[in-house]
């Protein structure tokens, strides 16, 4: 015993004890709860029956339910784009320019902005008459108003930029970390032998950058898909159906609905919906990387 | 098995473990008994009422206890946004309050689900004769009240008479109608290039038109008529006009717009001068209230705050007589003074705070949506699942108005799903 408390295993228990705490109290328990309750009609205010598989039968014939998944899908586009412009963006502030670091905290300030107040102050620029829409039409682009949010075929698109743009400080910084990582007798190896700027990316920063993709791409990915806040304060899911993502539908089914037997079905569908597309990304990408041992 | 298997295995059971032990301690509890040497605890709710009237509160509840000394009142305020999961996890966890105050559409919600108490079982037919009709109406479902109205407000036209003159119309002679509104929200577009109002796509709009949003039995759509194709038609057209702003309007936009002088008037109840007066001085100088212009229906439509007393309350008939109390004539007009709101008894409306106008804005407004009272009705008069009916409605209108999908279409996928929330 007293020799088990003074190994390496029981301090690194210890270490994790209070998160694993938490994180069962929070984040598994209501996992494995919200199997049982979505065999159920659930509401929290009424008697709970036992509904068998109808809520995941009645899921996967709600046509709101299926453009939310399509939705958000869809709101995983940018998840490459991400990947890329904060890869280009930590590769410019990782230069010893002077000055650099205001640029860096620049490029942070939305990370560390709440998202409702990011979202209410895009919907002042994007709403009607607005600031937007008044530079384009001056910088003659435009000749009347586009309605950014309540045009089905531009509101998608309208919040993936938003979520988009306040994402790219984040992950520019963990780029930033990973190719601070990267020994710079390498590039300097490699210059010797008359490599040109771009080859050192392709050949040296992008394959030795893997783990930071692989992690960057899959807590995008699972963020995308998690969507809520900017959608709830922006577009409450609107115009009609255009912008419904699987998070905000699970939100009005069981917060606004109370029908929350289903929306835990729709929370179990969403989850296996993670799981694979997390799995797909896993299996693309785990090789390369600097071992930092 | 390897080590490191085996090794995750463990991992796994003990945090399963974990998980158990840890769920059979939470919840589930007794529900507490509130009560104390023989006085009764009633746990009372409200929505966004502390601080500026507490003194009304206290002076009421103290009046109450003083009334009946059986009966501690407990009294808690909650945000808006916070009382919906304040009173399910209440709920959940087996200590449900006793009477809360909701609005209408999540009091009929909660009817619906049998969460709340019918006050028909427990009110006099004088006690019930004591409030409006469509309003006392609008959370009865089959026969059973779900809710007691309380505060209320009906809409007038507010209008920013700066605009209206520079659009060359008179505001001494106001529109009287929807279509009378809807020309002189065209001149304003024409003349100044503003917009006329802002609109909220919400089932609000059937009831303007006098378009029955369900059957008179409350078991299917019936929405999905000709009128409600040429309503919805109009509106669109409106927009593509310029005179409604191309938008589904939340409140809280419309306030924005009209702050900033982007249109000219506004169909909204009597908070809405309080948001103004604050976010736009000079617009509120400028700013008178007129009767709201009637669609085809020629009704008020009441936005009604209610009580409701929670089945799971441990106290149901000291709850009730409670709820009575604070919504009965005299408490109604206290509080209709001390609020700026608008009551729901009739009594109420016969004092001369409801008659008489200083000609200030707040005090038009007031008295012009006080006379209209006894034509208020709720617009989702006992709509059973009030919350997922107006949600679909309002997901049709953008995609009609907005998204440009064919009207008769749309309307018959909405009857379609309106029928189904209806099964549930």
């Amino acid at each position: 015993m007293i020799k088990w408390l003074r190994s390496e295993s029981f301090t690194a228990w210890a270490f994790m004890t209070p998160g694993l705490l938490l994180l069962a109290v929070f984040v598994f328990w209501p996992i494995i709860y919200s199997i049982p309750l979505a065999l159920t009609d659930y509401s929290v205010i009424s008697d709970t029956h036992y509904v068998g598989l109808d809520n995941f039968e009645t899921a996967f014939k709600d046509r709101n339910f299926l453009i939310s998944i399509w939705n958000s899908l869809v709101y995983v586009l940018i998840v490459p784009f991400l990947q890329i412009f904060s890869i280009l963006m930590a590769v410019l502030v990782n230069s010893r320019i002077p000055g650099i670091k205001i640029f860096r905290t620049t490029y942070y300030i939305p990370v560390v902005t709440s998202m409702v107040a990011v979202a209410l102050i895009w919907s002042w620029l994007l709403g009607n008459n607005s600031v937007v829409n008044y530079l384009l039409m001056q910088a003659g682009v435009i000749s009347k108003d586009i309605h950014w949010l309540s045009d089905s075929s531009l509101a998608l698109y309208v919040l993936m930029f938003i979520t988009m743009w306040k994402g790219l400080g984040y992950y520019m910084m963990l780029y930033l970390a990973g190719l601070q990582n990267i020994p710079q007798d390498l590039y300097e190896a490699a210059r010797v032998d008359g490599a040109s700027r771009w080859r050192l990316i392709v050949h040296i920063t992008l394959p030795l950058l893997r783990p930071y993709i692989l992690f960057c791409t899959l807590i995008s990915l699972m963020a995308a898909i998690r969507v809520f806040d900017e959608v709830y304060v922006l577009t409450k899911g609107g115009p009609g159906t255009a912008t419904l993502t699987s998070s905000l539908y699970i939100f009005q089914k069981g917060m606004e609905q109370f029908n929350f037997g289903y929306a835990s079905a729709l929370g179990l569908i969403v989850g296996a919906v993670i799981a694979v597309l997390s799995i797909i990304v896993f299996r693309f990408n785990r090789k390369g990387g600097v071992n930092p041992y | 098995m390897t080590k490191k298997a085996k090794g995750r295995l463990r991992l796994l059971v003990s945090m399963l473990a974990l998980v158990v032990l840890l769920s059979s301690c939470g919840g589930g509890g007794s529900k507490p008994e509130n009560v104390n040497g023989g006085k009764v605890t009633l746990q009372f709710w409200t929505i966004a009422l502390q601080p500026t009237f507490t003194p009304y509160f206290n002076r009421v509840i103290a009046d109450y206890e003083e009334k009946n000394p059986n009966v501690k009142i407990d009294w808690k305020d909650y945000p808006y946004d916070a009382v919906t999961n304040k009173l399910l996890t209440s709920i959940a966890s087996g200590s449900s309050p006793d009477v809360v105050n909701l609005n209408t559409e999540f009091a009929s919600q909660m009817g619906s689900k049998g969460a709340v108490v019918d006050m028909n079982e427990h009110l006099s037919p004088e006690e019930k004769a004591a409030y409006f009709d469509g309003i006392y109406n609008s959370t009865v479902i089959n026969g059973k009240a779900y809710a007691l109205p309380w505060y209320t407000g009906t809409e007038v036209l507010y209008m920013n008479t700066k605009l209206v003159k520079a659009a060359g119309l008179d505001p001494a002679h106001p529109p009287k109608t929807r279509e009378e509104l809807s020309e002189w929200g065209r001149q304003v577009n024409r003349k100044i290039g503003k917009a006329g109002y802002a609109q909220q796509l919400v089932s609000k709009l059937f009831a303007i038109d006098g378009i029955p949003i369900l059957n008179k039995e409350k078991t299917a759509a019936a929405f999905n008529t000709p009128e409600a194709v040429t309503m919805i038609d109009n509106l669109k057209k409106q927009m593509e006009d310029g005179v409604v702003l191309k938008e589904d309007a939340e409140f809280s936009q419309q306030v924005k717009y009209y702050a900033g002088e982007q249109v000219a008037f506004e169909l909204a109840g009597p908070t809405f001068i309080n948001f103004i007066k604050t976010a736009a001085p000079d617009v509120y100088k400028n700013t008178i209230a007129v009767p709201v212009p009637t669609g085809k229906a020629d009704v008020r439509l009441s936005n009604t705050m209610d009580l409701v007393v929670p089945t799971k309350s441990a106290h149901v008939d000291e709850a009730v007589k409670f709820a009575v109390f604070l919504t009965n004539a005299e408490s109604q007009t206290a509080f209709s003074k001390a609020a700026n709101t608008l009551p729901s008894t009739k009594d109420s409306i016969k004092d001369p705070y409801f008659t008489q106008s200083d000609q200030s804005l707040e005090a038009q407004a007031k008295v012009v949506s006080a006379q209209s009272l006894d034509k208020a009705t709720d617009y989702m008069v006992g709509v059973p699942n009030a919350k997922d009916v107006n949600s679909a409605v309002t997901r049709a209108f953008q995609n009609i108005i907005l998204n440009g999908t064919d009207t008769k279409q749309t309307l018959t996928a909405l009857e379609q799903e309106v029928n189904d929330i209806l099964k549930q």
